[in-house]
């Protein structure tokens, strides 16, 4: 409390600063203090801020952190009353278009060229909104198939390969499963996040089912079509038959597979220090799988930075934004203190090796599929400003379809619910 | 008010029969209502920053919508309407009001009850008292984390299940358990703060009405029908009304557990402003559904202090 005080008191000093040195004289304009908000420990970012200090001794960067939980919502509370205090933040992928409608963003599109040549295609896209960029994407993500070679040996089951050409289908997955849960395991299968979006999109589209937003306005909802019904009956199924198991929240399913409780389990390049560190059976990683017959996809995005319209300082502020996302060294830096992937392209190809070696025996080729997946398969999450709504009424959906709630019919009241939201949007 | 002004007024008179005072106080003496007011202000000034205010601007509010693309406009009982026909929200009137009905008596009558086992001078009852009420001092959101493990499929809830050959339960993954699964859990955490006021109320009545009763061939049962419940009936009128304003605003077990699932089940009207509000971004509506739990609480609590009093 008393921390985030200090913060606040420093943001605001900094601002008074910043519009002293404004109005003192126009070629001041790249000096001073960039204040930037984001939802991360300070520990995070000192790696970057440090570097780009270096590099420019007369600007000054400033970090508040908001956690996660309150972020959205101070956001829209400090952006709407046009606070001047913040000048670079933090913008979760999916709710940019939200934020450059409301006009909370500065377009950046000038620098389009720079980004589309720093990033993955996917990466790009995801910054813009309405024809124009809006944003530099500082990570990215991906999702990967993580599995107990043990429990497979004991079921006679021969183990996936890490090798994109080899992926296996979802179908694959289901039976090997359920051979290791006759062999005596607990659970076939799980998803780290098993009631999100974010790592349930791909089931969809990869039954061709779509995003599930569509139209020109992207506020037209379409969960309801033979791909996302194919796709729920059988994640649902997946709970049904005991191959995942009901009940086990969010957070909790990780420790599910350091366990050894379960096979196979869908998740992200964080987890790969965390297995590599806590689990003492012989695990592998493998591409994230697909349905037989239907498109690979996989998830990505993370976060991406833009620059308030308020702001007083945005020429100093821009050169603190490019060099932490166009600047490979800057790029990288962001990722020094956390185990995440680098948005830029070649600050990735220097990280991933690292990430690799992190899981020794275990996560040979890691490196390679992620680059892959970031380059081929990743979907990205629609553009639409009505994500936020969307999110939260899918993930809900997804809860209920997984403990039993009949498919057909909770994704016909899932779209009631969407529609509903949206139109207090308009 | 009055009985302020009349003390203020009697100390005058004294003032006046005894020596007059010097001539500046005279002029603040002739104006006891502004001392009153003075010495009021802090809680004055409190009430109407913290309580009115807020309600007033939650009222106000309730009458626009602000929309993402289209601005601010006035729409006056237009966000109520919306919400009367918004299925999601009726079923979270409906889940609260049967959540109050359900929770309240079986809260009030548990700590009504372990109140009058635990003021019985039986062995070791003052520790199984504070074994009862050290819950409280788990705050919510650990409480439901712990209970969001004891209710997993493969958790301690049906491990002990098992011990007696009933098959496992799904608890919060089952729309007809969820509910109940989370009564059962706040009535974990609340019972025993409940209890201590009761507890009191009970430790206050003589031992003579007891020794009487005995005398009489009063049985123990007829004692607590006549002697206690009568007599506790202040900190239990008190504790119900208390204990249905804390359930009709139980948030944390919900956003932890159940997220309002499986199927609405949980969806109490304090969790449904709070997804409306910040998840949705629809203040507006979520300020008109504050007002609506506001009324629905006054309503209750109404009806609860009308019963009371006809007992009378």
């Amino acid at each position: 409390m008393k921390r985030s005080h200090l913060l606040l008191a420093a943001a605001a000093a900094g601002a008074l600063v910043l519009s002293g040195c404004s109005s003192a004289s126009e070629s001041a304009s790249t000096s001073g203090t960039v204040n930037l908000l984001g939802p991360e420990d300070p520990a995070t970012f000192a790696p970057v801020i440090e570097a780009f200090e270096a590099d420019h001794p007369d600007i000054t960067i400033e970090y508040t952190q908001v956690p996660f939980d309150q972020y959205s919502n101070t956001l829209q509370q400090r952006l709407g009353a046009e606070d001047d205090s913040i000048d670079v933040y933090a913008v979760d992928q999916p709710n940019l278009s939200q934020l450059a409608a409301q006009g909370f963003l500065e377009d950046l599109s000038d620098l389009e060229d720079e980004a589309r040549a720093a990033t993955s295609a996917a990466q790009f896209d995801i910054n813009v909104y309405d024809g124009r960029m809006w944003a530099l994407s500082i990570w990215n993500s991906t999702q990967m198939l993580f599995f107990n070679r043990d429990a497979l040996a004991a079921a006679g089951v021969e183990a996936p390969s890490v090798a994109p050409a080899e992926r296996w289908t979802w179908e694959q997955i289901v039976d090997a499963g359920r051979a290791t849960q006759d062999a005596g395991m607990e659970y076939g299968l799980l998803f780290e996040q098993v009631e999100a979006y974010y790592q349930l999109q791909p089931l969809a589209e990869s039954l061709g089912g779509g995003s599930g937003i569509t139209g020109d306005e992207m506020l037209t909802v379409d969960v309801t079509d033979d791909g996302w019904q194919e796709a729920m009956d059988w994640y649902a199924d997946t709970f049904e038959s005991g191959l995942s198991p009901r009940g086990v929240g969010g957070f909790q399913t990780s420790p599910v597979f350091m366990d050894g409780d379960v096979t196979f389990f869908v998740g992200g390049p964080w987890d790969v220090g965390r297995f590599a560190s806590d689990v003492d059976f012989d695990w592998g990683v493998a591409p994230m799988p697909y349905f037989e017959g239907g498109e690979v996809a996989t998830p990505t995005g993370s976060w991406s930075w833009g620059i308030n319209t308020a702001s007083k300082n945005a020429d100093a502020a821009r050169k603190f934004l490019e060099f932490a996302a166009l600047d490979a060294a800057g790029n990288l830096a962001t990722t020094e203190a956390t185990t995440i992937i680098p948005a830029n392209s070649e600050a990735a190809a220097e990280y991933l090796p690292g990430l690799e070696a992190l899981g020794g025996e275990h996560t040979v080729g890691v490196a390679d599929l992620v680059t892959y997946e970031v380059e081929n398969t990743a979907v990205a999450r629609p553009v639409s400003v009505g994500y936020v709504q969307f999110e939260s009424a899918m993930n809900r959906a997804f809860a209920d379809i997984r403990n039993g709630s009949p498919v057909a019919s909770r994704l016909d009241q899932a779209t009631t619910q969407i529609e509903d939201a949206w139109s207090k949007l308009r | 008010m009055t009985i302020q002004s009349t003390r203020a007024g009697a100390r005058d008179t004294r003032a006046r029969t005894g020596s007059p005072g010097p001539r500046a106080r005279r002029p603040l003496r002739q104006h006891p209502a502004l001392i009153a007011l003075a010495f009021l202000a802090p809680a004055l000034v409190a009430l109407i920053v913290l309580r009115l205010a807020p309600a007033a601007v939650a009222l106000w509010d309730s009458l626009f919508r602000t929309s993402l693309l289209g601005g601010t406009q006035f729409v006056g009982a237009g966000n109520y309407l919306d919400l009367a026909t918004n299925p999601d929200f009726q079923n979270a009137v409906g889940v609260t009001l049967l959540f109050t009905i359900l929770i309240n008596p079986l809260q009030v009558a548990t700590a009504f009850l372990l109140a009058v086992l635990y003021t019985r001078r039986a062995a070791g009852s003052k520790l199984w008292r504070s074994l009862v009420i050290l819950p409280i001092a788990v705050p919510p959101a650990v409480s439901a984390v712990i209970w969001s493990v004891i209710y997993r499929p493969d958790g301690l809830a049906n491990a002990f299940l098992d011990l007696f050959g009933i098959p496992a339960q799904p608890f919060l993954t089952s729309p007809q358990q969820s509910l109940a699964s989370i009564m059962v859990l706040l009535s974990w955490i609340g019972v025993g703060y409940w209890m201590m006021f009761l507890i009191a109320g009970i430790n206050d009545i003589p031992g003579s009405y007891y020794e009487a009763a005995s005398l009489d061939g009063a049985s123990g049962w007829r004692q607590l029908w006549t002697i206690t419940f009568p007599l506790v009936r202040r900190p239990l009128a008190f504790v119900l009304v208390a204990d249905t304003v804390s359930n009709l605003l139980v948030f944390a077990p919900v956003q932890i557990l159940t997220k309002g699932g499986p199927e609405g089940s949980t969806n109490l009207l304090m969790y449904d402003i709070f997804t409306r509000a910040y998840t949705l971004g629809d203040l507006n509506t979520a300020q008109a559904e504050v007002v609506i739990l506001v009324l629905i609480t006054i309503a209750i609590v109404a009806v609860q202090f009308r019963l009371l009093k006809s007992e009378d």
